[in-house]
């Protein structure tokens, strides 16, 4: 770890003179080094520079705010999963568990006279409220994780495979309640969708949505959890080795439980955005959105090794998928070359994040 | 005492299933069987509501499986229930692609001499006709995209110039389509646009033109084959930051396999400002006549769609098992204009463009 920080200490100026130093292979090895560091990167504009030659409307202003919209609504789910992983452990429950609290907060919040609305007397309940409540069962959903991966010792896979299944056979007994007889939820109320899709700015003459701001809030929020609290340096400590975080007085089993309470609780966040950015919510709603959040975490540098990770490169890694989304539609490529170009992303990704590590040793 | 707790804890779920059991109805042999290809779509969910309240007022016992969206789960579903004793399966098959699945469940129907009637999700005549106790109850599924394409095109014609709002003479649209290999999708996805453009021609107008001239497919499809509200939602949002009023190749028209992908393309388009009090509305279609389609339609945000009558495929289907159980004639009480042949009953669609 002190390697480390002495070489991040040094100045841009100082690792010149260094690189000045070194004989010619040192050189070119030093360069190729860098490349494959930073190939994510450099893939990327690569990858934003050939989109924007064959389509231009691709660098246009409304193609930028789809973009950064797209990666705001698919940011929190990303942000909570972030931390099972530098867990060394994954969450295969976050897609049900959005599922789910976008259905509850559908329901909620449907308008008064909606013709089928779930729960005819309720009227429409207060946002922050509603908010409250699916914030707390994607934390309770969390809590059920976190208690088992920590008491038991049993893999999250295991474990969030068995609260995925779990939490969709919820979803589907609640899309029965009354006479919704599994329809999909509709009908919302204003006050609702503006909160979530209204306009928060307009530049020129395209409309940014207010998630954006709450992404930005969200991320800001996880931001200072991961790095300026004792909870989130635990969490790491946790991450790259629990005996020794346990040796030096961590609360490893409380770590773990908070870990995948917060994480829990951004699913709720994500099911709140997600019921009124996509107005009608029904079974499918989320399923396989973890598959998508734990690749861009993966592509943004958090390793399945434990231990490391930066809420940065998750930005990166939800921009990236985003991009290459657009991307592929701007240029009217087929939609399964997306499959083999995430894919090819993601190997290349861990590839790239695990040589480092092989480096080290 | 590990063993103590084990046995402890197979006693406790062995008393928590037959408690399950005996809420559900009594569990006898002779029930009949229900197998829905997925209980997550919601025109499915409004048949089995139907098909469960029926049945209850019937008297009939019976056992719903969720085969979510596995062909493998639901084979061994079948094998499962003939083995424990069913009087009739009534099959939502899964796999349409090809003819295996449902001769695969004949054949099984067949050995153990209980009729077996398919619904909804298309079965080949070859299949149907191959044992005489199997019945299709579906919907001519080219009808759909048929009566959607000849709706549309009705549509434009009464509204073209408010229609064409580059004022180019022709109609650029956008097609969601609900999932790659399925036939009601693939025919909806042709029909909807070829009986459209058909009227157009007819009345001396151009055909429909797809917004983005480069893409040779004609379609954007839901990647997870999901039919989903979010796919469209995700697509729109792309789409429109492409194309706009100002740039002058605004999408025009909006058509979709299902209602969910109908309204999640609304979603992305009242977050543009289009579809919503006081903004310009682009005309979307979709299919099924979901509550909550039925409602944008009411409330002007969505245009029309075309209603698959999930009740009277509930009832057609509990009058076949009550055929079957009393050994009347297959197609006793059943309306014969509906029914083709030996093998099969259409229910038929209704365009819905509000009340």
């Amino acid at each position: 770890m002190s390697e480390i920080n002495t070489i991040k200490k040094k100045t841009l100026g100082d690792r010149f003179a260094e690189f000045k130093a070194m004989s010619g292979a040192d050189k070119r090895r030093a360069v190729g080094g860098v490349l494959i560091n930073n190939a994510m990167y450099i893939i990327i504009a690569i990858a934003v520079i050939f989109i924007a030659i064959k389509v231009p409307a691709f660098l246009g202003l409304p193609s930028i705010v789809n973009i950064i919209s797209l990666t705001a609504a698919k940011l929190p789910i990303a942000l909570g999963i972030g931390g099972c992983i530098v867990l060394t452990g994954t969450d295969i429950s976050a897609g049900r568990c959005v599922g789910l609290t976008a259905c509850i907060a559908a329901s909620l919040l449907q308008v008064a006279t909606y013709s089928n609305k779930m729960f005819p007397n309720l009227g429409v309940m207060p946002l922050w409220l509603v908010f409250l409540i699916v914030v707390a069962v994607g934390a309770l959903v969390g809590l059920v994780n976190g208690f088992f991966v920590a008491k038991f010792k049993l893999h999250p896979f295991i474990v969030t495979l068995s609260t995925q299944l779990i939490v969709f056979g919820t979803v589907l007994m609640y899309l029965m309640i009354g006479t919704n007889n599994g329809q999909t939820l509709s009908g919302l109320d204003t006050s609702y969708t503006d909160f979530v899709r209204g306009t928060l700015f307009t530049i020129g003459d395209v409309a940014v949505p207010k998630y954006v701001l709450y992404a930005v809030i969200i991320t800001a929020i996880m931001w200072v959890i991961w790095n300026k609290t004792a909870f989130g340096k635990n969490m790491f400590a946790v991450g790259s080795n629990e005996e020794a975080a346990n040796v030096s007085g961590v609360n490893v089993f409380m770590t773990i439980v908070l870990v995948f309470v917060l994480a829990g609780a951004m699913y709720g966040v994500t099911g709140f955005i997600e019921g009124a950015r996509i107005a009608s919510c029904s079974a499918n709603t989320g399923l396989n959105y973890e598959c998508d959040a734990i690749a861009a975490c993966v592509i943004g540098g958090v390793s399945f090794v434990g231990g490391t990770g930066k809420i940065s490169g998750i930005v990166i890694g939800v921009l990236l998928l985003q991009i290459i989304f657009a991307g592929l539609n701007f240029l009217s490529v087929s939609a399964n070359m997306l499959y083999i170009i995430k894919g090819l992303i993601i190997l290349i990704a861990c590839a790239i994040d695990m040589r480092k590590y092989l480096v080290r040793k | 005492m590990k063993k103590l707790l084990a046995a402890l804890l197979a006693v406790l779920f062995v008393f928590s299933f037959a408690a399950c059991g005996s809420a559900q109805g009594e569990k006898k042999a002779g029930e009949v069987s229900v197998f829905y290809y997925t209980f997550s779509d919601t025109y499915i969910s409004s048949v089995r509501a139907a098909m469960d309240s029926f049945l209850k007022s019937k008297n009939i016992a019976f056992n719903n499986y969720d085969a979510n969206g596995n062909q493998t789960t639901q084979t061994e579903q079948v094998q499962t229930a003939i083995a424990k004793g069913s009087s009739m399966l009534i099959v939502n098959v899964v796999d349409t692609g090809s003819n295996d699945a449902a001769q695969n469940i004949v054949n099984l129907a067949k050995a153990a001499n209980i009729p077996v009637v398919f619904f909804n999700r298309s079965v080949d005549e070859s299949v149907v006709s191959s044992y005489d106790k199997c019945v299709f109850v579906g919907t001519d599924y080219e009808m759909a995209g048929h009566m959607q394409g000849k709706m549309i095109g009705e549509y434009l014609l009464a509204n073209y110039a408010g229609v064409d709002l580059n004022n180019d003479g022709k109609i650029s649209y956008v097609m969601f389509k609900g999932q790659e290999g399925n036939m009601e999708a693939i025919a909806r996805t042709q029909y909807g646009v070829e009986d459209c453009d058909a009227v157009l021609t007819a009345a001396g107008k151009p055909a429909l033109e797809f917004y983005d001239a480069s893409n040779s497919n004609k379609y954007l499809v839901d990647q997870d084959g999901l039919w989903s509200s979010a796919a469209a939602t995700n697509y729109m949002s792309t789409v429109l930051a492409q194309y706009s009023e100002t740039n002058g190749n605004m999408v025009e028209l909006i058509i979709a396999n299902n209602d969910e992908m109908a309204l999640g393309a609304i979603a992305a388009l009242q977050s543009a400002g289009y579809n919503k009090d006081g903004g310009k509305v682009i005309p979307v279609f979709g299919v099924d006549a979901t509550d909550a389609a039925k409602d944008a339609i009411k409330n002007g945000t969505m245009t029309g769609t075309i209603k698959q009558d999930a009740e009277g495929m509930a009832q057609v289907l509990v009058q076949l098992t009550e055929n079957f159980r009393d050994g009347k004639a297959t197609f006793e009480n059943v309306d014969s204009a509906n029914v083709i042949g030996t093998w099969r009953v259409n229910i038929p669609y209704a365009t819905y463009i509000g009340e």
